[in-house]
């Protein structure tokens, strides 16, 4: 029982963490029509200029927002400096599916030729140690869950009470109705990409202090983590990654006590292949 | 007038709102080649080739550059092995250029990054040989590509001094193959040694998934049981995974007196720090081997536990090196020459006893004069010398640098190399063992050395 008690603990840290993260990335696909998998390099990036906040005597949770900022500005420019000018050019979704993968490769390179091969670590305390039964939980780490509920709730507003959250909704789900209706989609998108950017940059923040230590490539194998969770809630559904995240989050965690840490990232595609062969639009998609 | 053309998108509902039906089969496709492009960008595990110098080759043309290659890994989990090595190539080659160079020929460095993976390290090799034209000599090739490297650069017939332990390179015979580093079931077995000599009983092993890691633990498993000693944890590390708490809480839960460790990249240091977290704030303490006496290791972790914490819970194995004396002042010299050219990396006097800065310089120096003795810069015509030269002949002057070496054989002389790490002894298959000691980090980063294992003390735990 102890033991189930700490990997579920761990399992909504790391649900937590997985959920701010793909809840920015399937909202950014569904708005932007663009699969971007340079979404982890944008992580680290961004989780490197807290860290640059961080190392000049700045409290770490003030450098998320540096993170969160770079994230915005950085995801904006990536649209429009690379994506949109292919998608103006008629590219097939497979076109810009590997432009994203040479935009990962460059950013993280390009990152790790500046910061280096070296791994690096947030100066900040862990806070004092909860135990309860055998789950075992650090200050820090039920800020991170209580940021992911804020986060959530703040995107479940967004979405559901605000003229931009309606807007944004429209034009994933009819971009050229949606302008037809008056929507300024051009708009909505840009904003999509500042407002998933900048969860982004928390989600790098948030990956890189719950991982302790980090370096250029840190985000490689989570970006897999959320894709997984995002296509298990159905790809383009908020409410979808938010429930994947915290499905592969806990089935990781605690498949890891029980059978052994090595195969816990197959078994989150073993979870992610059952439930396409089930149900193929995710737990949250339209089924065929 | 530019005019925004758009892409026809089918109709699908979108962030959670009801509509119709999601999606078509192009997007399907798109989404399955997606998950498969970033599965294989997280197996890939990033990489690029870093290499930074000029071409050269087998056989050199009079007066061009020669180039020493540090064929290692500069991308991915083990990126801070190719930079380190790299500080040594720049600091020896620098210090031999100083003193008039090769034969006439200057030597340059150069950086082939094998992404600690043996996929990519094969066709980097072959890259390697097919653009470097006055290509001298091969440094590097770690535990994470050499058995895949060494057969292609021993046909090639190209000189290396590798830094990989595997034991496959104990009792086969390649020509061009040189190690001055102990093969890793030593480094094992002097784990044990150090568990031993400092009480502990109940040891856990936390060790990468790489291929360099993961050779220390079946002699670590047997050689705790042959000291009497008890494994009570034995854990893998995936170094792509974030985070260990799983892993660390059920070492933590074996109770051990001791970790022993070698995952490197962010691993080791998020690993401790879980563990140090799930142990109530108080650190296990922990061994690990001679790759953890590196700049990079030490800041990484240090960042992740404290440095204080390290300094009081850390030890490691290490081949015994020169830390004063005639072939030290030369090393220290030409190591510290390159302080400031690379990137921060804490304390930069970690490299004056970094195993891959100790023995690189000294494979360097030792192929460097074996061209000189040789008169020959081609790999297959020096290689017998180095030899001659490491393990010298009756009467052979020391010699203790490049610099002494040239003066000395310029008069004629017959000459043994001993450099910071000592006196090397090759046996049949170009393997040079030195003997043991136990490190441990202060808590500004320097390395002490805090005692020695005897030969005694390792045979019997091995």
């Amino acid at each position: 029982m102890s033991l189930f008690l700490a990997s579920f603990g761990f399992g909504l840290v790391t649900s937590a963490v997985l959920a701010i993260a793909a809840v920015g990335f399937t909202m950014q696909f569904a708005v932007t029509d663009v699969l971007n998998l340079a979404y982890g390099a944008v992580m680290i990036a961004s989780a490197f200029v807290a860290y640059a906040v961080n190392q000049a005597g700045v409290n770490v949770w003030i450098g998320m927002l540096a993170a969160a900022a770079a994230g915005a500005v950085g995801s904006v420019l990536l649209n429009q400096g690379i994506y949109t000018p292919f998608q103006r050019r008629g590219s097939a979704p497979i076109t810009m599916v590997i432009v994203s993968l040479g935009m990962t490769l460059i950013i993280e390179f390009g990152l790790q030729a500046i910061v280096g091969g070296t791994n690096v670590s947030y100066t900040m305390g862990q806070g004092p140690t909860v135990k309860a039964g055998g789950l075992i939980l650090t200050a820090v780490q039920f800020v991170i869950i209580g940021l992911a509920v804020v986060v959530m709730g703040g995107v479940h507003v967004l979405l559901r009470y605000t003229k931009l959250g309606k807007a944004m909704r429209a034009t994933a789900a009819n971009r050229s109705l949606a302008r037809n209706c008056g929507i300024r989609t051009d708009r909505i998108v840009t904003t999509t990409w500042a407002l998933t950017g900048a969860l982004c940059g928390i989600a790098g923040t948030v990956l890189a202090i719950n991982d302790g230590s980090f370096g250029a490539t840190s985000a490689d194998l989570f970006l897999v983590v959320i894709l997984a969770a995002v296509f298990l809630g159905g790809p383009g559904q908020a409410y979808g990654a938010m429930v994947g995240a915290v499905v592969i989050g806990l089935a990781t965690e605690i498949s890891a006590a029980y059978i052994t840490p090595s195969y816990k990232d197959v078994i989150a595609f073993a979870v992610l292949l059952i439930m396409m062969a089930v149900r193929p639009g995710g737990l949250l998609g339209v089924t065929a | 007038m530019l005019t925004t053309r758009r892409i026809r998108r089918p109709e699908r509902p979108g962030l959670g709102a009801p509509g119709p039906k999601p999606g078509g089969a192009r997007r399907a496709i798109a989404l399955a080649a997606a998950v498969l492009a970033a599965a294989g960008l997280a197996a890939c595990s990033s990489s690029s080739s870093s290499s930074s110098s000029p071409s050269s080759g087998t056989s050199s043309s009079s007066g061009a550059a020669l180039v020493v290659a540090d064929l290692a890994p500069f991308s991915g989990p083990d990126a801070a092995l190719g930079p380190t090595y790299l500080v040594s190539c720049d600091g020896a080659t620098a210090a031999i250029n100083s003193a008039g160079g090769v034969l006439g020929h200057k030597l340059s460095c150069k950086g082939v990054d094998t992404r600690g993976d043996p996929a990519d390290a094969v066709p980097a090799t072959r890259q390697m040989f097919a653009t470097t034209s006055n290509l001298a000599l091969v440094i590097g090739c770690t535990s994470d590509e050499a058995a895949s490297v060494v057969p292609i650069m021993n046909a090639n017939k190209m000189v290396s001094f590798c830094m990989t332990g595997q034991s496959e390179f104990d009792s086969v015979h390649f020509p061009y193959f040189f190690r001055l580093v102990p093969p890793d079931l030593e480094e094992s077995y002097a784990m044990v040694a150090i568990a031993q000599q400092l009480g502990y009983h109940k040891i856990a092993l936390a060790f990468g998934n790489d291929i360099g890691s993961q050779t220390f633990i079946a002699p670590a498993i047997s050689s705790i049981s042959k000291a009497g000693l008890s494994l009570v944890a034995n854990e893998t590390l995936n170094l792509q995974a974030s985070t260990f708490r799983t892993e660390a809480d059920k070492i933590v839960a074996a109770h051990p007196d001791v970790i022993f460790t070698e995952a490197l990249g962010a691993t080791d240091a998020t690993f401790l720090s879980e563990v140090k977290q799930l142990n109530g704030g108080k650190m296990i303490p922990v061994i690990g081997t001679s790759a953890d006496i590196s700049p990079d290791w030490y800041k990484s972790v240090a960042a992740a536990i404290g440095a204080s914490t390290l300094a009081t819970s850390f030890h490691a194995d290490n081949l015994v090196t020169e830390t004063s004396g005639p072939a030290y002042s030369p090393f220290q010299a030409a190591i510290m020459s390159e302080q400031g050219k690379v990137g921060s990396t804490g304390d930069f006097s970690t490299y004056l006893t970094a195993p891959g800065a100790v023995h690189l310089y000294d494979g360097i120096n030792l192929a460097a004069l074996a061209m000189v003795e040789a008169k020959s810069t081609v790999p297959s015509v020096y290689a017998p010398y180095i030899l001659t030269i490491g393990d010298g002949t009756s009467g052979a002057e020391v010699v203790y640098s490049y610099a002494q070496g040239i003066a000395a054989l310029k008069a004629g002389k017959a000459i043994r190399y001993e450099g910071p790490g000592g006196p090397t002894s090759f046996d049949s298959f170009h393997d040079s063992t030195g003997i043991f000691q136990i490190d441990a980090y202060s808590a500004t980063g320097a390395v002490n050395v805090t005692g020695n294992i005897s030969a005694d003390q390792l045979r019997a735990v091995s």
